[in-house]
């Protein structure tokens, strides 16, 4: 029972006790004094009535006629006089009046006040023992009357008794349940602080709690601080800041491999040329420094898509990848221009070339940047600020509205499927399945992986009803089998007014298929929208559904953020885990990575592992499970 | 209230006294017979232990007085009305002093326990009157036949309020005075000084005709005959 129901039961206890015990008394005080004064009545009566009787000198009409008067003239139930033999000489009676109180209080109340008897004698003669009865009924009827307005009185009184206790208690309530919601967030993963109650005692609590949450954030804090530097060392150039080669190479075969990467993009290589000359004719210092204002350059030009990455592949070489992005041309004169600007301030002749090249999903990483590199020789043949490109023409081929049409149809006719990877644990227990939802885009046609069709569905409109359908999906297929499953969903779905309500009449209508269900948003999404990722975690943990990032890792450890989301799992990108075995850095990297998440209770899984090595490293930092090509083999 | 008088001359009163000092002797020989189970002669529910120990309370002269008694009670024959009335008023009669209540309690008017006046061995007539009940009904003459009477009693030519007890041995019988002021135990006709006036007894309280429950009221205590009545009881008579 709640605390608050059982203080309202204690109070309602309390007064009804209370009540109950000062109507009683009242009662019963009002009952035994009307006794007693209608025993003193009619003894007192029957006293004096009997002496006058007895200076009758046995006169019986003297004595009828005094007793008479008496009966008549007063207040008399009944008067008798009885011989020493039983004999009844004089007997006066009235009609037993009516009672206005009901005959159950009557009885129950019981009021038999003592008969008054007096002895009557003729000298030394007996003539009788005389008992006299005064009307009680009044008395009923005054008890009955006194009853009703004790009993009004007192109902009135608990009335308003109820209703200071109510206010009374709402008061106390209201600090009570903040706390109560802290200490449930807090079971939650949801580290949050809450504004400190007047009540005295909740305040100890809750500013203990907040402290509590205070410290946490301030160790996660730092311990993020140590992660970014282990980040930096792992995946960054010293120089200039950004990727270094292996982890932009990492990056670029996670962004054609994912299945819900892009379709399409560009990629831009850059190099400075002549780099030995710069070092010697300018020094040490200013070709640094030029390295650094090359990348920054880049960056800002890099800015067109927003999840562009940018790498620096060896000493005078950069690259740039921009997803999503159609023009091949403007990406790469673009670069030239800003590179063009820069160079400029600079003293000296030298100067930088472009090569870019434009990628479709699935392409091999290293034939594509082969590709990239001929561009490159080719515009650094040209000459100074050459750009030469290397098009594959545009992907294209249907326009939006056709895109639309073919997205509508699949989710008109459920043309979804969804793939089945294993999430295993250390002893290669299945976790649960990753099921990205592949969709048919023609009745009989292949299953297409998202790549192919999301950022169309993004530009439609269309990815909440196809998150829906995935989730739809995988319900029932957990229903089928009993299999746990999960299921990446768009941050752009969690932006939608109508996705979260759908989603929850979903749930509903698979209440018992919930519990076995994953839900993962992508990182980059889930930061820049933390208040939807809450909501979602709210509706999905009533069911039982679990919520977590998916391709986690380069932001996940820089919010505190992280902190009130109340998360169950994150998901670290394969470009984090990738090669884990030979770099010291990037393993010290995961490992203060696990530490950190696991310190607030998250369960964190490793994508996209190719190498048993890896794997092996990965369980050593702890890890709580592993996907990809490693456990197919397995 | 009633006023009373003295009873009998001042030789009357020495013999008195010598009496009282023969019965204290002759307490001492039946001792040990009534200790040895005298009781068993009165049908009644005597019950001699719970009164000598109420009289230990009261006193010396209350455990005497109360041993004595039960000396006297057992030389009487059982079923023989008769000499009971007469042990029983001539005990009292010898046993207790006149004195009015000012002199004796401090206070107008006094209704003393049998114990009470075994202990201050005085009385006025109601306490003489009062004791003698208390011990009838002990020794198990029931209530009815007994009656406390207020009596005009005329004494040397002056008339006073006055108060007798009085036995019926059937209700319409003439009732024998059990008097302080006569000696000897005479049928009412034979006492024309006293004039009835009005006469009571606990029968109604005593034996079921009232409801009432001696000692239960706090409103008991507020009248004399029942307040009275209440201590009778404590002490064992009743």
């Amino acid at each position: 029972m709640s605390l608050i129901r059982q203080v309202w039961l204690l109070l309602g206890v309390t007064l009804a006790l209370a009540i109950a015990g000062g109507f009683g008394i009242s009662v019963e005080s009002s009952r035994r004094y009307l006794a007693t004064q209608l025993t003193m009545k009619n003894n007192d009566m029957a006293q004096s009535l009997g002496l006058s009787l007895s200076q009758q000198r046995g006169d019986a009409t003297a004595m009828e006629l005094l007793l008479a008067s008496q009966f008549d003239t007063g207040f008399y139930e009944q008067m008798r006089l009885v011989a020493p033999d039983g004999k009844v000489l004089i007997d006066r009676s009235a009609p037993l009046n009516k009672s206005n109180a009901p005959a159950w209080f009557v009885g129950w109340m019981g009021l038999s006040p003592d008969v008054g008897i007096a002895l009557v004698s003729d000298g030394w003669k007996q003539v009788g023992r005389l008992e006299v009865r005064s009307q009680s009924s009044f008395t009923v009827d005054q008890l009955w009357r006194s009853t009703l307005l004790a009993a009004w009185l007192l109902a009135f009184l608990a009335l308003m008794a109820g209703a200071v206790a109510r206010y009374g208690l709402a008061r106390i309530k209201a600090p009570l349940s903040a706390t109560v919601q802290q200490a449930m967030a807090l079971t939650e993963r949801r580290f949050v602080t809450v504004a400190e109650p007047h009540v005295p005692e909740l305040r100890e609590v809750t500013r203990a709690m907040n402290l509590m949450v205070d410290r946490l954030r301030l160790m996660f804090d730092e311990q993020a601080g140590q992660v970014e530097v282990l980040r930096r060392q792992a995946h960054c150039d010293d120089l200039t800041g950004v990727f270094n080669r292996p982890h932009f190479l990492g990056r670029l075969k996670g962004l054609l491999s994912a299945e819900d990467g892009s379709a399409s993009g560009v990629l831009v290589l850059v190099r400075i040329c002549d780099l030995q000359g710069i070092n010697r004719m300018l020094g040490r210092a200013e070709a640094d420094a030029l390295l650094r204002e090359t990348a920054a350059a880049i960056e800002e030009s890099g800015r067109r898509s927003v999840r562009h990455e940018i790498g620096r592949l060896n000493g005078s070489d950069f690259a740039l990848v921009l997803p999503d992005v159609q023009s091949l041309r403007e990406s790469a004169v673009d670069v030239a221009a800003k590179l063009r600007t820069l160079f400029r301030t600079r003293e000296g002749d030298a100067f930088a070339v472009v090569g870019a090249v434009r990628w479709w999903h699935g392409a091999s990483a290293s034939s594509l940047l082969a590709a990239a590199d001929q561009a490159l020789a080719r515009a650094e043949a040209r000459g100074a600020f050459a750009v030469d490109l290397d098009d594959a023409g545009d992907g294209l081929v249907l326009g939006e509205d056709a895109w639309r049409v073919r997205l509508e149809q699949a989710l008109a006719h459920r043309w979804a499927e969804l793939a089945k990877f294993a999430m295993v644990d250390v002893h290669g227990d299945v976790i649960h399945f990753e099921c990205p939802l592949r969709l048919r885009l023609e009745s009989d046609g292949a299953p297409v992986p998202a790549a192919q069709w999301l950022p169309m569905a993004r530009r439609t409109q269309l990815t909440w009803r196809i998150d829906l359908l995935a989730v739809d999906v995988a319900l029932s297929a957990i229903a089928v089998d009993g299999l746990p499953r999960s299921v990446n969903l768009s941050p752009s779905s969690l932006a939608d007014d109508g996705f979260l309500p759908a989603l929850r009449q979903l749930l509903l209508q698979h209440r018992a298929s919930a519990p076995g269900l994953w839900l993962e948003v992508a990182e980059a999404g889930a930061m820049r929208n933390i208040e939807l990722v809450r909501a979602l975690v709210d509706q999905a943990h009533a069911m039982g559904v679990r919520v977590g990032l998916e391709h986690a890792g380069e932001q996940v450890t820089q919010s505190g953020r992280l902190l009130e989301a109340g998360l169950d799992f994150v998901k670290l990108d394969a470009s984090l885990v990738d090669g884990i075995a030979e770099s010291t850095a990037r393993r010290q990297h995961v490992a203060s990575m696990l530490l950190m998440l696991h310190g607030i209770g998250l369960a964190v899984y490793a994508e996209g592992v190719n190498e048993e090595a890896d794997a092996q490293a990965l369980w050593d930092c702890g890890i709580d499970g592993v996907t990809g090509p490693v456990v197919k083999r397995a | 209230m009633v006023r009373c008088v003295e009873g009998g001359s001042g030789l009357d009163r020495l013999a008195g006294l010598a009496l009282v000092r023969a019965a204290r002797a002759w307490a001492l020989v039946f001792l040990v017979l009534a200790a040895a189970g005298a009781c068993l002669s009165w049908a009644a529910p005597w019950d001699a232990n719970r009164i000598l120990t109420a009289a230990g309370r009261h006193g010396d002269a209350a455990v005497a007085g109360v041993r004595a008694l039960q000396a006297s009670l057992a030389k009487v024959p059982p079923r023989d009305d008769a000499t009971l009335l007469a042990t029983v008023n001539t005990f009292f009669n010898q046993r207790i002093a006149f004195r009015e209540d000012l002199e004796n309690w401090g206070q107008v008017d006094y209704w003393a326990s049998p114990l009470e006046s075994l202990q201050k061995g005085a009385g006025d007539c109601e306490d003489y009157a009062i004791a003698k009940y208390f011990t009838l009904i002990s020794t198990g003459v029931p209530h009815k036949r007994l009656r406390l009477v207020y009596v005009r009693a005329a004494v040397n030519g002056l008339v006073v309020p006055h108060m007798v007890l009085a036995f019926y041995p059937s209700a319409d019988a003439d009732p024998l005075v059990l008097d302080n002021l006569v000696p000897d135990i005479r049928p009412a006709s034979r006492r024309p000084d006293l004039t009835p006036v009005f006469s009571f007894n606990a029968e109604a309280i005593w034996e079921g005709v009232s409801t009432a429950n001696v000692g239960g009221s706090p409103v008991e205590r507020l009248s004399r005959w029942r307040d009275v009545l209440n201590r009778g009881k404590q002490e064992g008579f009743l």
